[in-house]
């Protein structure tokens, strides 16, 4: 068959026409990313901007929703900050579970379930990350959330350096770290977009004097600190009473010491340049992991991978890997349960600071009914 | 936006431009797509899309 055919303008026409119809059709899609999933916040919380604690985000694609719930009686504050890394969904998912069960009965709840709202509207390269998971919520609908990449979108942060330094410190990283939210702070006013993101956070932080704040993460079963809390000095002893009633719940925890001289990560700066106790969690997502064999929404759902099975078999994790490998809602299950164990030893410890928080699920609750059993429906109030 | 972000977008129209007016001269159909496919990624970075 011959397949010489002769092109003239009016097959360039024809043929550009069908080009800007794809970018058309594709543009749609990739711009669909740039708004915020549906959220459904529990009654009493107010849906405020990080914008309105450090003005400088105003306008840009890093500002991103802050909710709070103030209880009844006075109390400490708590920040529970989810999305650092848009690709690690036990974090995200489980500050959307605090915002849309939670009754604060004493104190004051600040959720930020996006931290890094550019981190939501693209995936890593070369990675094969699912853009989207779907969480089956008990009457069969399903709720679904943007599954992202660990670095700020490059249309917001280009071009990458080849050696990032931290502004603070000097530390020397790896170039696309410096897109990472959780090196950038404490922040800079006039930096680079990720490191003004971080900045807010750390304004926010000063400004509503938050007495504990919680950076939830996912990271790869081989890699050491994970199902761990991970905890600056100041916050240590809170730390290792809450592992131990853990523990004590049979819930198995790490306990890591935030190291002095790793910069740029919140369980350190948090802790260094504002009052907070701050709290680093890893629960262990395979789907992050190098191990991996078929990437898919599958595999961020139920973190079965018979790659990670054989590795759990010859001994190469660091955590416990059955034959129901891990599922979304057990990896949310250990941040809930965590976060009320601190919330717990946080009243005991500083009875004048607590905070009390009513209607959050239970770690067998959660995994038992699911996880979607605790998220709202998109266009109902909960 | 940085002063290296439009070089790279001013680089692009160029490009783009230059892909286009290939198309517009070729006699080759399959040589005149290719072009029209190449001009796809490059828009939606111009655009700063993707």
């Amino acid at each position: 068959m011959d397949l010489n055919f002769k092109g003239n303008k009016t097959t360039a026409c024809l043929l550009l026409g069908a080009a800007l119809v794809i970018c058309a059709i594709s543009g749609r899609e990739f711009m669909a990313n740039a708004g915020f999933d549906d959220l459904v916040p529990a009654a009493g919380f107010e849906r405020k901007m990080l914008s309105d604690y450090f003005d400088g985000l105003r306008g840009s694609r890093m500002d991103t929703p802050v909710f709070v719930q103030n209880g009844a009686k006075s109390g400490g504050s708590v920040l529970i900050l989810g999305g650092t890394h848009p690709n690690e969904p036990s974090g995200y998912v489980s500050a959307t579970l605090f915002l849309e069960n939670a009754r604060v009965v004493k104190g004051r709840l600040f959720v930020i379930p996006f931290a890094n709202a550019s981190g939501f509207t693209n995936t890593l390269p070369q990675e094969a990350s699912p853009s989207r998971i779907h969480i089956t919520r008990s009457d069969g609908s399903a709720r679904s959330f943007r599954y992202g990449s660990r670095d700020t979108s490059p249309i917001d942060m280009w071009p990458t350096p080849d050696i990032y330094i931290h502004k603070s410190s000097g530390q020397e990283l790896a170039g696309n770290e410096s897109k990472n939210l959780n090196r950038a702070y404490p922040g800079d006013p006039n930096g680079t977009p990720v490191e003004r993101l971080a900045y807010g956070i750390m304004e926010l932080l000063r400004g509503e004097k938050i007495t504990l704040a919680f950076d939830l993460h996912e990271a790869s079963p081989e890699y050491p600190v994970v199902e761990a809390i991970v905890a600056h000095e100041r916050s240590m002893e809170l730390a290792a009473a809450t592992a131990m009633e853990l523990i004590g719940q049979e819930i198995d925890m790490r306990l890591e010491p935030s190291p002095k001289n790793l910069h740029g990560l919140s369980h350190r700066e948090w802790g260094d340049y504002t009052d907070t106790l701050p709290i680093l969690m890893e629960t262990a997502n395979p789907s992050q992991g190098r191990l991996r064999g078929r990437t898919d929404e599958t595999l961020a759902l139920t973190g079965l991978d018979k790659a990670y099975a054989k590795a759990a078999a010859l001994g190469r994790l660091f955590v416990p890997y059955g034959p129901d490998g891990k599922p979304l809602s057990q990896r949310v299950a250990r941040h809930v349960a965590s976060i009320s164990a601190f919330l717990e030893m946080l009243s005991l410890f500083d009875e004048e600071n607590g905070v009390t928080v009513e209607n959050v699920p239970g770690y067998e609750d959660i995994i038992q009914k699911g996880v979607g059993s605790y998220l709202g429906g998109i266009g109902r109030s909960n | 936006m940085g002063v290296m972000t439009l070089i790279y977008r001013g680089i692009l129209a160029l490009v783009i431009f230059l892909v286009v007016r290939c198309c517009f001269r070729e006699k080759d159909f399959w040589k005149q797509t290719t072009a029209a496919v190449v001009v796809i990624p490059m828009l939606l970075r111009l655009f700063m899309i993707k």
